[in-house]
């Protein structure tokens, strides 16, 4: 990309028209290139599932494969029937295994369509239909915002009505919320089994959730005056942390002196109700990492963008047009801590008709030195036999004394 | 984009997942196979009732073949494969996208309640009144959704115009009648005269006569020429579709009219006639990506991205995205404003103000145009207004 300032060009035209085409090509496909979330969060949760179904299937073939070598016979009869029964019982375990087996595969084959289905979508980016494509681009977002804000319903009805139930990850957010629900319900288990789920990854990534959701839980314990309790749980589950996060460990630890009725303010904040809020907030960080999303709603991030680059100090004027969004309060309010997009080049949009002048449609000046587009004067011209009214001054004119404007 | 190597590495994962799949369903039923031969063995041997170290040595039988069978290494093995096709797709996935879309973002208070409001207002105005309803339901944010009651409105008369009915139409036009003429709109007239010609078309001559006397004679002194066209019509009733004015019964045309009648109407509301929102995101998907690399290149001055008051470089985004004009001076580079507008020259070329004092040392002497061999002297320089 040219970072660097362009030299001056001395062409006696606005903005070169020709490649405007080749403009949009390029800026289409450079939007495509940010559809990173769309195909990574369903392979991320094929990956999952693949994951979960290989791991059953080794440990519950291990265990009939041990069980059943550690068979033996009994003398008698009866031993016989016993060994008989034994692997009857094996066999009937092996049944359920291959019918988990086949569910299993059936939840990967769903997987492996949304995967499919949205390789397609970015296919349909460069098919032409832009306004189609934009539309459904933008649903996807909004489903995207309404999931992270949990807002279910809504999202489902949005993308059941739209047919998109595969471009989005409901279910991925739906697993979530059952850990979101409990930590809002001051359960730690489901989150703790989340962990568990996804050791290997959150270890990785050198996640604290865990940590975090065992100092709720010692917390808890003091909280309710279970101290020898909450000092065998502290040495079980918190010690093991004790090499990395020394010193969030002494400081709940020390609740223990202070209890909950404490004064001490860098105490106190530990029995609040609100670290069940940062729990929650954490639990959704490390779900966002894990399945590749961004942290930001996807919405935020594209308003954003947008709006910086249609931040101009002239939205702010009183005569700025209804079609620019940041003429309105809510976008306004929006764009105010973001910077100003900038120009490097002019570029002119006629009073009368909002279309951009270059050298297809240039700007012509009027003798009061009001600038309007050859096509919006032509027109006027046409209807009126040749007379110009400027439509901000009401001067008169005839259409010979307009000249043309080279602006560079 | 690469999207065959995508699919091509993605076919490979599908491939790697049913052989993975299969093959745990081979070795369960070769397992239950085994296992099943073994009871039938010993249940045929309990009729003929033969004493139990026959028993034990089928069943070490069992575990010999189990063992030779090796199941679980062929699994992990097949588990193996799926992961490494796995990864080869997630590496294809890096080179092809931008993986972190989020690295522009900045930091700063951006609203959930004013973001619910636009999304609110959006499903409104595009006609997702049960949505939006819902949506609003869930954000709890109930107090600002304005548009819900006008779009109600909007979407009636279209729906009614769908159904060839006009009478909602021409209602609203009836009572706006004032601010469309403000706007120099002939949304009125043009519904009056697709009513006309609908009468005409079912027949109804004198009727027609009698609707154009009442409700096109007031449009008559400013628009002779339409009105009289739509008098010609009367010559061709029963065959308008052949006639010079086809047009006027062509479906099309209700579909123009219709989207005047958007138009209109979201300019009296005071609302921009496509969906802010929908405008906003799609000017993010076109200037994130140069928001992207301008965050890479300042990667080492994170803080200064994070507060500062104009972009150092332009965003490429289309021309539907410019709502004002802009003069950058080619000489200065720089933005006009009020003390530095733009100047006309007689040559046609222009620059900023403060450009031609410089040039014309303070207006004291003729200078050369930047752009061309021409001369000129500030006097006969002439200030622009776009």
């Amino acid at each position: 990309m040219e970072m660097a300032i362009d030299t001056p060009s001395p062409s006696p035209s606005v903005s070169p028209a020709p490649s405007a085409a080749a403009g949009r090509q390029t800026r289409a496909a450079e939007s495509v290139r940010l559809e990173h979330q769309l195909v990574r969060v369903p392979l991320e949760a094929l990956r999952a599932t693949a994951r979960t179904n290989h791991r059953l299937a080794e440990k519950e073939i291990a265990a009939v494969l041990s069980s059943a070598s550690s068979a033996s016979v009994a003398p008698g009869e009866s031993g016989s029937a016993a060994a008989v029964e034994h692997l009857t019982s094996l066999v009937s375990r092996l049944h359920g295994l291959k019918r988990k087996m086949e569910e299993g595969a059936r939840a990967e084959e769903l997987q492996v369509q949304r995967c499919r289905a949205r390789l397609d979508r970015l296919a349909a980016a460069s098919a032409g239909d832009d306004a189609e494509w934009e539309d459904i681009r933008l649903k996807r977002i909004l489903v995207d915002y309404m999931l992270r804000m949990s807002y279910y319903d809504t999202a489902t009805k949005l993308a059941e009505t739209s047919g998109i139930q595969d471009l989005v990850d409901i279910d991925v957010f739906l697993d979530a919320k059952r850990v979101i629900d409990s930590l809002r319900n001051k359960e730690i288990a489901p989150a703790l089994a989340w962990c568990a789920e996804n050791k290997s990854r959150l270890k990785k990534s050198k996640s604290k959730l865990e940590f975090l959701l065992r100092l709720q839980e010692f917390v808890e314990l003091v909280k309710a005056k279970n101290f020898l309790q909450a000092i065998s749980y502290a040495r079980k589950y918190l010690a093991p942390w004790g090499s990395t996060h020394m010193k969030e460990l002494q400081r709940v630890t020390a609740t223990l002196v202070f209890r909950s009725t404490t004064n001490c303010v860098s105490y106190k904040v530990l029995f609040e109700q609100n670290q069940w809020d940062f729990l929650v907030d954490q639990f959704k960080q490390e779900f966002y990492k894990l399945y590749g999303m961004t942290l930001e709603p996807l919405l935020n991030i594209y308003l954003q963008a947008g709006l910086t680059a249609l931040k101009t100090p002239f939205c702010f004027e009183g005569n700025c047009p209804k079609e620019d969004p940041l003429s309105l309060d809510g976008f306004r309010k929006l764009a105010e801590p973001l910077p100003f997009s900038k120009q490097h080049h002019s570029k002119l949009v006629c009073h009368i008709t909002k279309e951009l002048m270059d050298t297809e449609n240039p700007p012509l000046v009027l003798p009061n030195g009001y600038v309007y587009s050859t096509k919006a004067l032509d027109e006027m011209a046409k209807k009126n036999g040749g007379k110009i009214t400027c439509p901000r001054t009401g001067e008169v004119c005839n259409y010979t004394e307009l000249v043309k404007a080279y602006i560079s | 984009m690469e999207l065959d190597s995508l699919r091509e590495a993605f076919d490979r994962v599908v491939e790697k997942r049913v052989l993975s799949s299969t093959k745990v369903q081979e070795a369960i039923d070769q397992i239950v196979n085994e296992v099943k031969q073994v009871i039938s063995k010993m249940q045929m041997m309990d009729t003929d009732s033969m004493d139990s170290c026959d028993h034990s040595s089928i069943l070490a039988e069992l575990k010999a073949k189990l063992n030779e069978m090796v199941t679980l290494n062929q699994l992990e093995g097949c588990q193996k494969e799926l992961n490494v096709a796995l990864s080869k797709y997630l590496k294809v996935l890096e080179k092809s996208f931008n993986t972190d879309v989020s690295k522009a973002y900045r930091n700063v208070d951006f609203e959930d309640s004013t973001v619910n409001k636009i999304i609110a207002n959006h499903f409104y105005r595009q006609g997702l009144f049960d949505l939006g309803d819902s949506f609003v339901h869930e954000c709890g944010e109930s107090d600002e959704t304005y548009l819900k009651l006008p779009f109600q409105e909007m979407y009636g008369i279209l729906e009614a115009m769908k159904a060839r009915n006009l009478e909602p139409a021409l209602t609203w036009a009836a009572n706006n009648h004032d601010k469309l003429l403000q706007n120099s709109s002939m949304l009125e007239l043009k519904l009056h005269s697709l009513q006309f010609v609908e009468i005409l078309t079912k027949g109804r001559r004198d009727d027609a006569l009698q609707y154009a006397r009442t409700h096109l004679v007031p449009f008559a002194s400013l628009n002779k020429a339409e009105i009289q066209k739509l008098m010609a019509c009367l010559i061709w009733v029963d065959r308008l579709e052949q006639s010079p004015y086809a047009e006027f019964v062509s479906s099309t045309h209700w579909e123009k009219l219709a989207e005047e009648l958007i138009h209109q109407f979201c300019s009296l509301l005071g609302q921009p006639s496509d969906s802010p929102l929908s405008v906003t995101v799609s000017a993010g998907f076109q200037g994130l990506p140069t928001l992207l690399k301008l965050t890479t290149v300042m990667a080492a001055k994170k803080q200064e991205w994070q507060t500062m008051k104009q972009l150092p470089v332009p965003i490429d985004i289309g021309p539907e995205f410019q709502y004002h004009s802009v003069f950058v001076c080619p000489v200065l580079r720089e933005q006009s404003s009020d003390e530095n507008p733009p100047m006309l020259m007689p040559c046609g070329h222009a620059v900023s103000k403060q450009s031609i004092t410089k040039l014309s040392k303070s207006s004291s002497r003729p200078f050369k145009c930047p752009y061309c061999p021409s001369e000129a002297v500030a006097s006969q320089c002439k200030q622009l207004h776009f």
